[in-house]
């Protein structure tokens, strides 16, 4: 069947249902007698917990159950990354489920209430006492490495996770170097910002078997709920929902945990969502970085050397921040041949609200500075931005910093060229404005650390009238990660998409395929859909080789059909098919398992060899408009260009751009999270600004296939890699438009007057 | 939320019969879009609340003579949709039309906004510079004040915990003006002001402004007059250097300060500028 299904953008059979507003989300879901749980936090940064009281909380008629760390059987977990590879050391961190003898950040959870309304359960949570004695808060990343700083959690130093990268000598390097550029990139705390909160519901069976109904890009947590709770693993079960929005935070537990503790001690169905400021305040955010950068380059325009050093900032506990740093220094030197690099990275703790995973996982961060330090250089070197890039990108057969030798095509100077050209002509600025553009490139990884042995398994039954069920426990934040699976298996097997049904996210029932994180979902559980769909399909063609009597090669499966490819209208239908294989107590369903590439275990914090499966690369080419009195910003049109392999759903694919674009222009001139000594001051999306529809222009998509991805029929991972590039590439139109260079994100009018005031010629 | 008792009368005369009897201790509700949040959040808990939505006579929008008449509860969408202040004073509708989204514009009234005298309230500047004033009514009586004289500085007013805000009236602007409303948000739409300023200036057959008034939101306690600049502009013609000097004097009558939405300088530094870029578009309409 040539791509009658794969390669259409036909519409994802949840957009409807999410349309009209017929879909359940999680907050949605009800149980009779089901109570309400609410979290009681700290309101100090930092602390020694002396004591909590309850008693007056517990005895409010209407309340079920006051949890503290004392009622929890197992408080304190050594935090891991989901799947089953234990790789130890200094990826792990302590997930402590509710706050035990001391205080670490502002709005620790300390306990949790369970009531028959959610008034009630806020009052009782108003009834609770805590006994404090407060501690110095140490707010600042770079400050807390130092010696004598205050040690906020476990981990000496208060340094989380340190890597390195090692190649050739960047002393020589320099060295060689006619030009040398250095700078400091600072980027902020981001929000998720989606639209559904933080939300779930749960309840214990008659056996004792806690289910959990929530929103989690993660069903895989019921192995740690079980852990919490001293449950074998088989007596946690989650059941997933559609999720309005998931963009990494929904990867770490949110509100499982507690969701798990009150129905277990209550034995009632309890439900718990996060208010907005709940979700605002307290759940974890977008790493800051500071960055140093030191970048050196011949004056015939090739890098030699470079030098960073990253300081995220990893708030109180550790979360996922090793992770988000490893990607950080995977991607700190970028798509570029750099003979000499030297990186040295460091998530720190703080006692402010925990960083942890979101979009783009630490790449984007890296993105801004070297981005940033390639568009100096070139200024420098007074070589066009673009053709310096040329220089130097990384080619087909070249080695990353890491050491990793790449075989797979890197198409950034196709891309580059055909974003920056798609701008077209240059526009006319209104108002005495300043018209700029500018174009950056960045890559993304997709598919989890190499070394983490990553698998997914989907599973595909054919029904008797030629329908056909699909079970992959496949969480779908919105991306389609359910929906393509349907289309894989209506172009292998020949099934209608409107007669597939799909069952997605229970841990028990549905085969477990892993996160929807890290860009994986459609490498690995499209894979293995695919491979589970071809061994039926294999069987479908043995048997109607038999039938029609030709070889199998001569057949091709159609809608409902499986025709001779040469003579069309010899053929038998996909019923009479899998009837016959039926009658003959043939199988006909499959469970396949796809494995990623596996390597070994890092040895040392010396990053080397492979990480990652694979990158996506791309490029954003971006026109502005700036006021240089009042420094205000106007997009007037991004064009992006990524190479996604092959866009199995063309209009998905674009959707997923279009929606990191948004998402790096929120990142880049919008969002600002204000942070006063650990504490958010932005506890509604009215002081949170996001972009809206009329701050971000229409997003021209360029899409380029070159059939060199991992995924199914050579798709790459497009999820998060859209995040990356939009920063600098609107910071380089800002540059070319009023001259003045910022390095801090987000970029506000503030900023960009001040610095037009500080330029050497000043204004006015 | 916590409860609390809802009285919703028809008739004004009710309402204030019921402010004096909780005299200082309820919240009015007039669109909700502010006070239904801070309830929520349990900023504010009251004990009993006044809802004026039903009663007509907070419910007009008219023109007697040469006034305007606005009833508090008139929102913000039907002063965007409203054909007479579409003609008479367009400031006022461009002002309503960056506050919030739809949906707060078509709940919020202009008496909630003047009442809940936020310093960057969109509707305010506008209401200055056509020298609006402010009906108050009590049991104990009316009274009519300049509005200027309305507010005490950031949530605060003159209001009686007796006393309604029943009208807002201002002299249909003879002959038509040059007039504008300019703000400078976070983004371009559901952001409130970092500043904002209302124009109104009427030229004679030369060009020259013969009487200016200007305002600006969120740099001071309260809502301001640039009256110094608005002086220094009259009887000069609007040309590029006299707008630049115009706005380097209206930063000097500016006390602004930092926020979570914007700093002091950069507040005090485009105060000015807003006015050059009001001016600039007069002129484009006017050309174009």
């Amino acid at each position: 069947m040539k791509d009658r299904v794969i390669g259409q953008s036909v519409p994802k059979y949840d957009a409807g249902p999410k349309a009209s507003g017929l879909l359940q989300y999680a907050d949605d879901f009800t149980l009779p007698g089901m109570l309400y749980g609410k979290v009681f936090r700290a309101k100090v940064q930092a602390a020694i917990l002396l004591g909590v009281r309850t008693e007056r909380a517990e005895q409010l008629p209407g309340v079920h159950a006051v949890i503290t760390a004392k009622d929890v059987p197992n408080n304190n977990l050594r935090a891991r990354f989901g799947q089953s590879t234990d790789v130890g050391g200094q990826f792990e961190g302590l997930y402590r489920v509710l706050a035990e003898k001391e205080v670490r950040y502002y709005g620790e959870p300390i306990a949790l209430v369970a009531a028959e309304s959610p008034d009630l359960a806020e009052q009782a949570c108003q009834l609770i006492e805590v006994d404090l004695q407060p501690l110095p808060g140490v707010f600042d990343s770079v400050g807390a490495m130092e010696p004598g700083s205050r040690q906020v959690g476990e981990k000496p130093n208060n340094i989380a996770s340190h890597f390195k990268i090692r190649q050739g000598d960047v002393d020589q390097g320099f060295a060689q170097a006619d030009v040398i550029v250095e700078g400091t990139y600072r980027v902020p705390y981001q929000d998720h910002a989606y639209l559904e909160p933080e939300s779930g519901l749960a309840w214990s069976d008659d056996d004792g078997t806690i289910n959990i109904r929530v929103s989690s890009q993660v069903i895989e947590h019921f192995r740690e709920v079980a852990e919490i709770l001293n449950l074998p693993h088989s007596k946690v079960r989650y059941l997933g929902t559609w999720i309005g929005g998931g963009f990494g935070r929904k990867e770490d537990i949110t509100v499982e945990s507690y969701l798990a503790l009150l129905a277990w001690k209550t034995r009632k169905p309890v439900k718990l969502t996060y208010t907005r400021a709940e979700s605002l305040l307290y759940h974890c955010k977008r790493h800051p970085f500071q960055m140093e950068y030191k970048t050196g380059a011949t004056k015939d325009g090739k890098l030699v050397a470079l030098q960073a050093r990253l300081i995220s900032d990893c708030g109180a506990y550790s979360a996922l921040s090793p992770w988000v740093l490893l990607y950080a220094t995977v991607n700190a030197a970028g798509p570029y041949q750099i003979p000499n690099v030297k990186v040295d990275s460091y998530a720190v703790m703080t006692n402010t609200a925990i960083t942890s995973a979101f979009r783009g996982f630490g790449a984007p961060q890296a993105n801004f500075a070297y981005e940033s330090q390639i568009q100096k250089l070139a200024h420098i070197l007074g070589l066009d931005p673009l053709e310096f890039r040329e220089r130097n990108y990384l080619q087909t057969g070249e080695a990353f910093a890491t050491g990793w030798i790449y075989e797979r095509p890197i198409p950034l100077t196709e891309l580059a060229q055909k974003a920056w050209s798609g701008l077209g002509p240059l526009g006319s600025a209104e108002g005495g404005r300043k018209l700029g553009r500018g174009v950056a490139i960045g890559m993304g990884s997709y598919g989890r650390l190499t070394f983490l042995h990553d698998t997914s398994r989907s599973y595909i039954k054919l029904e008797l009238d030629g329908s056909a069920i699909i079970r992959c426990g496949v969480p779908d934040v919105g991306g389609g990660q359910g929906h393509i699976l349907c289309q894989i298996v209506a172009q292998e097997l020949g099934v209608p998409l409107e007669r597939i049904k799909l069952h997605i996210t229970d841990s028990q029932l549905t085969p477990l395929a892993g996160t929807t994180t890290a860009t994986r979902q459609l490498m690995m559980s499209g894979n293995a859909t695919l491979k589970a769909a071809n061994e039926l399909k294999k069987r479908l063609l043995i048997k109607a080789g038999q039938l029609l009597n030709v070889p199998i090669e001569n057949l091709i499966i159609t809608l409902n059909r499986i025709e001779v490819e040469s003579s069309r209208k010899e053929g038998v239908s996909l019923v009479e098919v899998i009837n016959r294989l039926s009658g003959e107590g043939e199988e006909l369903f499959v469970e396949a398992q796809f494995n990623a590439p596996f390597t070994d275990i890092p040895a040392s914090e010396v990053l080397q060899g492979q990480t990652h499966p694979d990158f996506t690369f791309g490029a954003y080419a971006a026109e502005v408009e700036v006021d240089e009195q009042t420094g205000q910003v106007q997009i007037n049109k991004i064009v992006a260009a990524f190479d996604v392999g092959k866009a199995l759903n063309p209009a998905i694919v674009e959707g997923q751009i279009e929606g990191g674009c948004i998402q790096g222009v929120g990142y880049a001139l919008f969002e600002d999270m204000a942070i006063h000594n650990g504490v958010i001051q932005t506890p509604s999306f009215a002081e949170y600004l996001i972009p809206t529809a009329v701050d971000v222009p229409d997003i021209t998509v360029i899409l380029l296939e070159s059939g060199s991805g991992v995924g199914p029929y050579g798709a790459k991972g497009i999820g998060e890699p859209p995040m990356v590039g939009i920063a600098p590439a609107l910071v380089n139109a800002i540059e070319d438009a009023v001259g003045v260079r910022i390095a801090d994100l987000p970029v506000t009018p503030e900023k960009i007057r001040m610095a037009i005031a500080q330029k050497p010629e000043g204004k006015r | 939320m916590k409860d609390f008792q809802l009285f919703s009368p028809t008739e004004l005369e009710e309402a204030l019969d019921l402010l004096t009897r909780h005299c200082g201790q309820m919240r009015i509700l007039a669109g909700g879009t502010d006070l239904l949040i801070r309830m929520r959040d349990g900023q504010v808990q009251p004990e009993t609340v006044l809802d004026l939505t039903r009663i007509s006579a907070l419910h007009f929008l008219r023109q007697d003579s040469n006034a305007i008449e606005i009833g508090p509860l008139i929102t913000h969408t039907e002063v965007l949709c409203s054909p007479l202040l579409n003609q008479e004073t367009p400031l006022l509708v461009q002002a309503c039309r960056t506050i919030g989204g739809w949906q707060i514009r078509n709940r919020g009234t202009i008496g909630g906004n003047l009442c809940n005298a936020s310093p960057a309230g969109d509707a305010v500047p506008p209401l200055y510079v056509l020298a609006a004033e402010c009906t108050l009514a009590s049991r104990r009586g009316r009274r009519v004040l300049p509005i200027q004289a309305f507010f005490h500085g950031p949530g605060q007013t003159v209001l009686a915990p007796d006393e309604l805000l029943v009208g807002i009236q201002f002299p249909s602007p003879q002959p038509t003006p040059l007039q504008f409303f300019e703000k400078i948000g976070q983004r371009k739409a559901l952001a409130i002001s970092k500043v904002n300023m209302a124009f109104l200036g009427w030229t004679d057959q030369e060009g020259r402004f013969q009487k200016v008034r200007i305002a600006l939101g969120a740099v001071a306690p309260t809502v301001v007059r640039a009256v110094r600049t608005e002086d220094y502009l009259v009887g000069k013609r609007p040309t590029a250097d006299v707008i630049q000097a115009a706005s380097d004097m209206i930063e000097t009558e500016v006390q602004p300060i930092g926020d979570i939405r914007s700093t002091e300088q950069y507040r005090r530094e485009v105060s000015g500028e807003l006015l050059r870029l009001g001016l600039a578009k007069c002129q484009k309409e006017e050309h174009g």
